[in-house]
C-alpha cells in the first residue's frame, strides 16, 4: 500500500521557497531573448564554445564596490524588536542606473491639422510636447527622421500624458488635453513654441481623453475615461469653470470612454468605449464589448444611447479617437489594437461591418490612436503610436493602401515601446524579463 | 495615457530596445492605470489589476499578444469597490492581497469568477484610510500596506492634503482578519513619506522597499525617492537606504521590482516614461 506522508504547510512552503531561490541563484546563462536583442548576435553561429557577443564599459557606481553577499534562505532572520531599537541612520544610496529602458523618440497619441496654415500638429505622449510639421512634409525612406518646424514642450506648458488635440479651424488655437496627473486642458496660440505657459487652462476631471468642439454653439466636449462621462463646457472655459452639461450614469453604457465626435447638423454625439466599467450604484465591475455609443447632441444626465455600434462584425478593438466627416456622413475610428482605421456610416446601429477598412502591411498603420479628415484636401491623416509616425491617405482609401505621405520621427522600422505612465514593474525571474504595465 | 499594454523587456534591455513581447488588445481585458503587476515564479503566472472593471486578471507567465486571462476575479461577491488599484500575490500560502480603500481583501490565489474574500482586514482599529498599496512577506508572515493618507478636507486638493507627512506604512500579521490593530506603524516627518505607491518585500532580509512619487499634481515634485525600511522599524523611522539623488535620475518613481539573482532594483518612473535598473547589493 502506498503511504503518503503528510507534511505541515510551513514545511511545504519552505521547500517551495528554497526551490525558487535555488532556481534564481543557479539559473543558467543569459536567456536567448537577451542575445537576440543585440545586433552583434545576428552575425554569430553556434559553435558549441563560448563566444564574445559584445563588450560594454563597466557601469558607473558611486563609492566602493560592496562585498557580494549571497541571498539565501539560510541566513538568520532578524527577530522582531521594538521600535526604539530600529532608528538606524539613513544611508544615502544615490547611484547611477546600470541600464535605462527608454524610447528616445516621440510617440504620437493624437493629430490635428490647421488647413489654413497647412500645418500638422502631433501630440507626443512619450517626451511630452507638441511637434509641428508642414502638412505636405514627407520623410524620405533613407532619412533617419523628419525634424519638426516647431516644438512646444517643457514644464511651463504643463503638457504631460497629452492625448487629445483640437485645432481651432479659424484661429488655429491649439487645445491640448492631458490624460493624467496634471488634469488640465491647455490652450496655446497657433504659433506657440518652446517652453511657454498656456494662454488658457481648464482644470478637468481626472482621466480626460477625447475633445470635440461645436463651433456654432461655442461648446467644448470632453470625455473622461473613468468614471466614464462626457463633460460639456463653454468653449472659452478656464480655471475652475464647471461643465454646463454632464452625461453619465448606468443607462449611458459609457465604459472606459475614449474618443468623441459630434454632428451639430443632425444633433448627434458619438463616443468610443473600450469596455471596462463599474458603477457607483451597483456592486461588481463588468466588461462590455468595445462600442461606439450615440446620443442626442445635448444629452445630459443618465441618458441611454439612441444607437450602439458593437459586436464581432464591427472589428472594434480598443477604439481610440474618432472623427466625423459631416459632408459624407462617415464616422472614422482609430482602431488602436486592430492596427486599422474603420469607417462606419454615422447612422449605423448594432453589429454592423464597417463600410470601409484601412488595414494591412502597406498602410504603415501601427496602433493608430487618432485621426483627422481634411475635407479641403480630401485626405485622411493618422497618428500611429506604435511606430513614431503620422501617415496620410486619400480620404476614401480602403484596404491595404500605402500612404501618400509619411512623417516619421524615428528611423524606419523602429517600433515604439509605448511605455506610458508606468505605474508599476515586475521581474520575471524565470525568463529574466522586466514587465512594465501602462 | 492613450494606449494600455504590458510590455516585456529583456533584463539587459536599454535605450531603444524593443520589447520581447507585448500583451495588449481587447481580448486581454486590460485597461490603463495598471498601478501594480506581480509575477508568481512558483506557478509562472502574471497578476494585474483592471481598476475600472474592478477585476483581478491572471495570465500565463509567457502570455503575449491579444491573449485572454486564464482567470478573472470580479463580481459583487468579491466586495471590491471603487478603483481596484494594486495587489500582491503570496505563492507560498496561495493568496492574493488587495488594498481597497479602507480595507484589505484576501482571495485564494486560484480564485476565479465572483469569489468572496477569505479574509478582510477592516475597521477603525486598523488605521486603514485610503490604503493604496500592499505587499506580503510570506517568510516573516507580515503584510505591509501604504495607507493612512491624510484625508482631503472640503475644498482641499489632494496635493494640499499631502503637504503634511501623513502617509504611513502599516504592518499587519499575514493572517490578520477583521478589526485588528497593525503590529507596526512607520509614520512621521523623519520617514519623509508623503504617499507610497508600489511596494516590494525583500523577504530574506525583511526589507520593505517602497516608492514615493511625491505630491500628486506636481510634474516634478521634490522629495521623491525609493526608500528601504525594515519590517521591524516602528514610529518615525527614517528609511534605512534612500535612492533619490541626482545620480539616480529619478523624477517620479511609482513602480519597483527586485531581481535577487543579480542584486538589482528596478524602478518605473512615470515622469520619465523610463524603467531604470540599479545595482543594489546592500539589500540582498
Amino acid at each position: 500500500m502506498l503511504r503518503i506522508k503528510q507534511f505541515p504547510r510551513e514545511s511545504i512552503a519552505a521547500v517551495v521557497m528554497a526551490g525558487v531561490a535555488a532556481c534564481v541563484i543557479f539559473a543558467g546563462p543569459a536567456h536567448k531573448q537577451e542575445l537576440t536583442g543585440r545586433p552583434e548576435a545576428a552575425h554569430l553561429k553556434p559553435t558549441g564554445y563560448p563566444q564574445l557577443i559584445a563588450t560594454q564599459p563597466l557601469p558607473e557606481m558611486g563609492g566602493e564596490i560592496c562585498a557580494v553577499e549571497t541571498a539565501s534562505l539560510q541566513e538568520p532572520i532578524a527577530p522582531r524588536v521594538s521600535a526604539a531599537a530600529n532608528r538606524a541612520p539613513t544611508r544615502d544610496a544615490d547611484r547611477s542606473p546600470l541600464r535605462i529602458i527608454h524610447d528616445t523618440y516621440p510617440t504620437y497619441s493624437a493629430i490635428g491639422v490647421d488647413t489654413n496654415s497647412n500645418e500638422i500638429f502631433l501630440q507626443d505622449e512619450n517626451l511630452f510636447g507638441i511637434k509641428v510639421f508642414n502638412r505636405t512634409d514627407n520623410t524620405p525612406p533613407g532619412a533617419a527622421f523628419s525634424e519638426p518646424k516647431r516644438i512646444l514642450g517643457g514644464l511651463l506648458t504643463k503638457l504631460e500624458f497629452n492625448c487629445g488635440l483640437y485645432i481651432d479651424p479659424k484661429s488655429g488655437d491649439i487645445y491640448s488635453v492631458n490624460n493624467d496627473t496634471v488634469d488640465r486642458m491647455t490652450v496655446f496660440p497657433r504659433d506657440a513654441k518652446g517652453n511657454m505657459k498656456a494662454m488658457r487652462e481648464l482644470h478637468t476631471p481626472h482621466r480626460a481623453y477625447g475633445v470635440a468642439v461645436d463651433e456654432e454653439a461655442q461648446e467644448l466636449y470632453l470625455t473622461i475615461e473613468h468614471p466614464p462621462e462626457v463633460d460639456v463646457y463653454r468653449k472659452t472655459a478656464s480655471g475652475e469653470d464647471k461643465p454646463i452639461r454632464t452625461l453619465k450614469g448606468d443607462k449611458t453604457r459609457l465604459a472606459d470612454a475614449h474618443g468623441i465626435a459630434i454632428d451639430p447638423k443632425n444633433g448627434w454625439m458619438f463616443v468610443s468605449n473600450h469596455g471596462s466599467a463599474s458603477s457607483p450604484t451597483t456592486k461588481g465591475g463588468r466588461f462590455d464589448p468595445p462600442s461606439i455609443t450615440v446620443y442626442p447632441l445635448k444629452a445630459t444626465g443618465d441618458t441611454a444611447p439612441i444607437r450602439t455600434i458593437a459586436g464581432s462584425k464591427t472589428q472594434l478593438n480598443w477604439p481610440a479617437h474618432i472623427f466625423l466627416d459631416q459632408n459624407s456622413g462617415e464616422l472614422y475610428v482609430a482602431n488602436d489594437a486592430g492596427d486599422s482605421i474603420l469607417i462606419f456610416r454615422e447612422t449605423d446601429n448594432g453589429d454592423v461591418a464597417p463600410a470601409r477598412v484601412l488595414k494591412g502591411p502597406q498602410t504603415g498603420l501601427k496602433n493608430p490612436t487618432s485621426l483627422f479628415v481634411d475635407t479641403r484636401n480630401n485626405e485622411l491623416l493618422v497618428s500611429n503610436m506604435g511606430n513614431h509616425s503620422a501617415t496620410v491617405y486619400p480620404k476614401t482609401a480602403s484596404g491595404d493602401v500605402a500612404p501618400l505621405r509619411t512623417i516619421r520621427s524615428a528611423p524606419r522600422g523602429k517600433l515604439a515601446d509605448m511605455i506610458g505612465n508606468p505605474g508599476a514593474a515586475a521581474y520575471d525571474s524565470k525568463r529574466e524579463e522586466i514587465l512594465v504595465p501602462n | 495615457m492613450a494606449h494600455p499594454q504590458i510590455a516585456v523587456f529583456a533584463r539587459l534591455a536599454k535605450e531603444n530596445s524593443q520589447p520581447t513581447r507585448v500583451l495588449a488588445g481587447q481580448n486581454t481585458l486590460l485597461s490603463r492605470t495598471m498601478h501594480d503587476i506581480r509575477y508568481d515564479a512558483v506557478h509562472d503566472e502574471i497578476f494585474v489589476n483592471n481598476p475600472f472593471a474592478q477585476a483581478i486578471l491572471v495570465f500565463r507567465g509567457s502570455a503575449q499578444g491579444e491573449e485572454p486571462p486564464i482567470r478573472i476575479i470580479q463580481g459583487p461577491n468579491t466586495r471590491l469597490e471603487g478603483q481596484v488599484d494594486r495587489l500582491d500575490v503570496d505563492p507560498v500560502h496561495n493568496e492574493i492581497y488587495i488594498p481597497n480603500h479602507e480595507k484589505i481583501l484576501v482571495f485564494p490565489r486560484d480564485g476565479n469568477g465572483d469569489v468572496a474574500p477569505i479574509r478582510i482586514i477592516s475597521g477603525p482599529d486598523t488605521q486603514l484610510n485610503d490604503v493604496e498599496s500592499v505587499a506580503v512577506d510570506p517568510i516573516h508572515n507580515v503584510i505591509v500596506t501604504a495607507g493612512a493618507r491624510p484625508p482631503t478636507a472640503p475644498g482641499q486638493t489632494r496635493s494640499q492634503a499631502d503637504q503634511v507627512y501623513g502617509g504611513a506604512l502599516l504592518i499587519f500579521n499575514r493572517t490578520d482578519s477583521g478589526n485588528v490593530k497593525p503590529i507596526g506603524v512607520i509614520q512621521g516627518p523623519k520617514t519623509r513619506i508623503v504617499r507610497i505607491n508600489q511596494i516590494q518585500m525583500q523577504t530574506t532580509k525583511g526589507w520593505i522597499i517602497a516608492t514615493q512619487p511625491g505630491k500628486y499634481e506636481e510634474q516634478e515634485p521634490e522629495g521623491v525617492f525609493v526608500g528601504v525600511w525594515s519590517i521591524n522599524d516602528r514610529g518615525d523611522a527614517p528609511p534605512r537606504w534612500f535612492i533619490g539623488g541626482p545620480k539616480s535620475q529619478i523624477k517620479k518613481p511609482r513602480g519597483v521590482a527586485l531581481n535577487p539573482k543579480d542584486k538589482e532594483l528596478i524602478v518605473a518612473d512615470m515622469r520619465l516614461n523610463k524603467v531604470l535598473t540599479y545595482y543594489f547589493p546592500e539589500i540582498f
